[in-house]
């Protein structure tokens, strides 16, 4: 990027000045002034739109990354000179936006078209209608998320569970959560801290998928020709030039060495796009229907290089194909079985598909290298031995784990658990003289026929049992047919009072109880704040039964029984005595301990 | 549902708790005469429902257990009984012979001073031994073309007027495992249904949770004078006519667990993170698979132990004032280090407070 800073006679919002681009910043001055009124550094620049080339003013409009409406500004120079800056300022913005898209934390960015380049049937008429943008990043995130990814790096937060954003993340991607929070922390109830004490895997992780970034697209640069209102053109945008200049050098090269000397840019494209050198660029053979309108080029077909369709590829490479990627590997498999050579397999049988798999190859080794990197992998193909290859092959998650025995549970006098101690609770009903009481069954089983002739039982003891076990299973069977009748706002009130329950008792025993492990957390509270927190649980927590009759008045006004919402908040209330009783014992048992020291 | 159904009943026959149980104070006192009337002619119901049904019968009786019926065994010709107008002849057999076991088994009771606790595990466990016999014989003789329908349906009853003995608890456990696991070879999984019928005494903690685990029903008899009725109703449904006849049982079930070291039952346990044993507090070495825990972690787990009991005062503050607590109440825990497992008598007078 020159240092040079560009300037161009500008308007914006009508008013003249000036636009410059300097090595930091796009700023515009107004006439008259001094300082310039807006400024914007680049890697603010997120987007960039032109006017069509034509058009009666000359325009340049850039949008930010916080800001998606952007700034507009109107070239005021005649028409040509005008069209010039705004190219210079275009190709400048470009590189910018370019750099800003592959910054780290800057993921994506709505991409940019800019004029139609190539009408291959209408000639160069313009196209009319605005450009359809094509590019490889088909990532296109909320401008929301995007700008709250800067505002992280303006800031850098080394401790994502108390990271703001995250927080908010998370809450939006969990309704449910999101419900508890809005009840509880917007409320006041308990803070924003508290909340998430005791919940910091989920932002954990919530972190650990965002850090999360795609890498490079897969895919092999192939500019396709849209059909649009019977035009077939193909759309330039930046990023497929920059894609195109990437894949094929050669293409770069001719770009450096022709355009502005013997042609413009539309022209060089679409020039580009009619020549054998596209057509022996294009990633696929079966898509030649293009091809009548392949035509003699005196300036590409310089750059035509000789189909690659030899024995030996033309590039050798200077390290080897990674085998594994190389489609011409399988060539000769199976010898050592006696088959004859793999035809099916055979690369290169057809002769004119040698260049797209010597292209491929090619295309993946790039890949591979831009996401290994180059230092490890260099070294890994030079050691590229046999044991080597079995042992990238060798996936560790199919391992039968045949090898892991277990431990053996080695308990020591086992003897003692299935031995007890003799009579433990039973001793407690009193004396009892064991000699009666076995003489006392002794008289019992004698005459047993004659009592099974009379047994006969108690009609009223007969009618309780029956009535009672009726009920029983009644009851089960009432639970069985009994639909849903809570109406779905008393159901809400009720799912809200015991969320909240439940997380005044989860606030309760975390500061009653030490943390889960020992190390220490970031949130860890002293024993005097654990205690007030507790303190204030407790108060909520007394609150809860109030909470549950008032919810079952209410619902007795609106027509549902109140004790059927008893009933569904009795496992909470239950839980709630508990932590309150724990709590009352404790109090209590603190209370004289001064005293007695 | 054209299978044959086996019955294994387990009976409580401690003489003590059927003192107890026939004792005038309760409710409804029920004697062991009256009661085997009604087992009687419940299990005389059960033959009569189908002819191929089959009875055994446990008998837990102080310090044994024994098979005290089996309709599998050969009928002594010897015994003659009477013939009784009244009574279908083999019916009056079956109870003859029941009752002369029981009769025989009492006797040699022998005249102890103290009574012994039941044999109800051992009981338990003959049954599933029978139960798996039963159902596995068949298929094991080599006999491929045996047809899994003919195979009875198994089932255990459990009577019992005894409390729990929590120092059973494991072998209990174990038995319910197994009752679980037991018949699944056949061509559908199938567990052995456990039922309890709890006659006398507080509700079983135990015998709660093996009815829920083997989906068997537990019923706690209140009118123990209509007993036959309770039977009937409850127990005479095979399992597999269950889903058809909803039988009454209990709604709640109590889940705890008794603790290895010192057999009580607790509400709150200290798991080994190894082998899963339950201990009441926390100890420096799992006494079941020898694995040494961090002092570190006995001493957070002993600072943070929920007592609610006011018997035994915890500190006002955890952590900074915990040295100083020890000393104010030495009832309350010991130190980490001085935890083993033999530690009985003083946590066992605390443990009872709590329990219950």
């Amino acid at each position: 990027m020159p240092s040079s800073t560009l300037t161009a006679k500008a308007s914006y919002k009508k008013l003249p000045g000036t636009l410059e681009l300097t090595s930091t910043h796009l700023q515009w001055t107004q006439d008259g002034k001094k300082a310039p009124s807006i400024r914007i550094p680049h890697v603010e620049a997120a987007s960039l739109f032109c006017s069509k080339e034509g058009a009666a003013q000359v325009r340049l409009k850039i949008g930010l990354v916080s800001d998606d409406a952007g700034h507009n500004f109107t070239f005021l120079a005649p028409q040509p000179v005008a069209v010039t800056e705004r190219e210079k300022f275009k190709t400048e913005l470009t590189n910018i936006i370019g750099v800003n898209r592959r910054g780290p934390n800057t993921p994506s960015v709505v991409p940019s078209p800019i004029t139609p380049v190539l009408a291959q049937q209408s000639s160069n008429a313009p196209s009319s209608r605005p450009a359809i943008p094509m590019s490889r990043s088909s990532t296109s995130r909320a401008p929301s998320v995007a700008a709250s990814d800067s505002r992280r790096t303006g800031t850098p937060m080394s401790d994502p569970t108390s990271d703001y954003q995250l927080r908010i993340r998370v809450l939006l991607s969990n309704p449910e959560l999101a419900a508890l929070h809005r009840e509880l922390v917007m409320s006041r109830q308990i803070t924003e801290n508290e909340f998430w004490e005791g919940r910091e895997h989920i932002l954990l992780a919530q972190a650990a998928q965002e850090s999360q970034r795609k890498g490079k697209s897969g895919q092999l640069v192939d500019p396709r020709p849209q059909t649009v209102d019977g035009e077939i053109k193909i759309v330039i945008t930046p990023q497929l030039k920059l894609d195109i200049f990437e894949e094929y050098p050669v293409v770069k090269k001719a770009f450096e060495e022709n355009v502005d000397k013997k042609l413009s840019e539309p022209e060089f494209w679409h020039r580009y796009f009619q020549s054998k050198l596209f057509n022996a660029h294009r990633a696929s053979i079966r898509s030649s229907a293009a091809q009548h309108v392949v035509r003699d080029d005196p300036i590409f077909d310089k750059y035509l290089e000789k189909d690659d369709d030899e024995l030996e590829p033309r590039r050798l490479r200077e390290d080897r194909v990674d085998i594994f990627i190389d489609l011409g590997a399988t060539l000769e498999d199976h010898g050592e079985t006696g088959n004859d050579k793999d035809v099916t397999m055979q690369a290169g049988k057809q002769r004119a598909v040698l260049p797209l798999i010597r292209k491929f190859n090619e295309h993946s080794g790039r890949l591979l290298d831009s996401v290994l990197g180059e230092g490890p992998t260099k070294r890994r193909r030079i050691e590229g031995r046999m044991e080597e290859r079995y042992s990238q092959l060798d996936l560790e998650d199919l391992h039968d784990n045949q090898s892991a025995a277990g431990i053996a549970l080695n308990m020591g006098d086992s003897k003692r658990y299935f031995e007890g101690r003799s009579g433990d609770a039973s001793q407690a009903a009193g004396p009892i003289d064991v000699k009666a009481t076995i003489h006392e069954a002794k008289t019992n089983l004698q005459g047993w026929s004659a009592n099974l002739i009379q047994l006969k039982i108690d009609k009223k003891a007969g009618d309780t049992a029956l009535s009672e076990m009726t009920q029983n299973v009644a009851a089960r069977l009432d639970v069985k047919l009994r639909k849903e009748d809570i109406p779905e706002v008393v159901y809400g009130q009720m799912m809200a009072c015991q969320t909240a329950a439940n997380e005044f008792l989860r606030q309760f025993w975390l500061a009653i109880y030490p943390p889960p492990s020992d190390l220490p957390t970031a949130s860890a509270a002293t024993p005097a704040q654990k205690a007030a927190k507790a303190t204030k649980m407790i108060a909520y927590l007394d609150q809860m039964s109030e909470k549950v009759n008032a919810l079952a008045f209410a619902a007795t006004q609106s027509g549902v029984d109140g004790t059927k919402i008893r009933t569904a908040m009795k496992p909470v209330l239950d839980a709630v005595e508990k932590a309150t009783t724990f709590w009352r014992a404790r109090n209590s048992a603190a209370a004289p301990a001064p005293h007695r020291r | 549902m054209d299978k044959p159904s086996h019955l294994s009943i387990v009976l409580d026959l401690s003489p003590k708790q059927w003192h107890l149980a026939a004792q005038p104070g309760s409710p409804h006192p029920i004697t062991l005469a009256t009661f085997l009337s009604h087992l009687l002619a419940f299990l005389n119901a059960h033959i009569a429902c189908k002819d191929e049904n089959s009875l055994a019968i446990f008998g837990a009786l102080p310090g044994k257990s024994i098979l005290l019926y089996s309709s599998a065994a050969p009928v002594d010709d010897g015994d003659t009984e009477p013939a009784d107008a009244n009574t279908y002849r083999p019916f009056k057999l079956m109870d003859s012979i029941i009752m002369k076991s029981i009769t025989r088994e009492i006797d040699a009771l022998g005249e102890p001073e103290t009574e012994e606790p039941i044999g109800f595990v051992g009981a338990l466990t003959k049954a599933l031994c029978y139960i798996n016999r039963v159902t596995t014989s068949n298929t094991t003789s080599g006999d491929r073309g045996v047809d899994p329908a003919t195979l009875p349906d198994p089932r255990i009853l459990i009577i019992s007027v005894s409390p729990d003995q929590s120092s059973s608890y494991i072998s209990v456990m174990n038995s319910i495992f197994s009752a679980q696991k037991l018949a699944s070879f056949d061509l559908f999984y199938q567990k052995v249904t456990i039922d309890v019928c709890k006659i006398f005494g507080a509700e079983s903690v135990f015998l709660q949770q093996a009815a829920h685990l083997t989906g068997g029903s537990y019923i706690d008899v209140d009118r123990p004078d209509a007993l036959l009725q309770y039977l009937m109703m409850s127990f005479l449904a095979p399992p597999g006519l269950r889903q058809l006849i909803t039988v009454p049982t209990q709604d709640k079930i109590d889940f705890r667990a008794a603790c290895f070291c010192h057999k009580n039952i607790v509400d709150i346990a200290f798991i080994c993170s190894v082998c899963l044993s339950i201990f009441c507090s926390p100890v420096p070495v799992c006494s079941t698979c020898r694995t040494k825990f961090p002092i570190k972690t006995l001493q957070r787990l002993n600072a943070s132990r929920p007592n609610t009991t006011p018997g035994t005062p915890r500190p006002p503050t955890p952590a900074n004032s915990l040295p100083r607590s020890t000393s104010i109440a030495p009832q309350s825990l010991p130190r980490s280090t001085s935890i083993v497992p033999q530690s009985l008598p003083r946590n066992a007078s605390n443990g009872a407070s709590t329990l219950r």
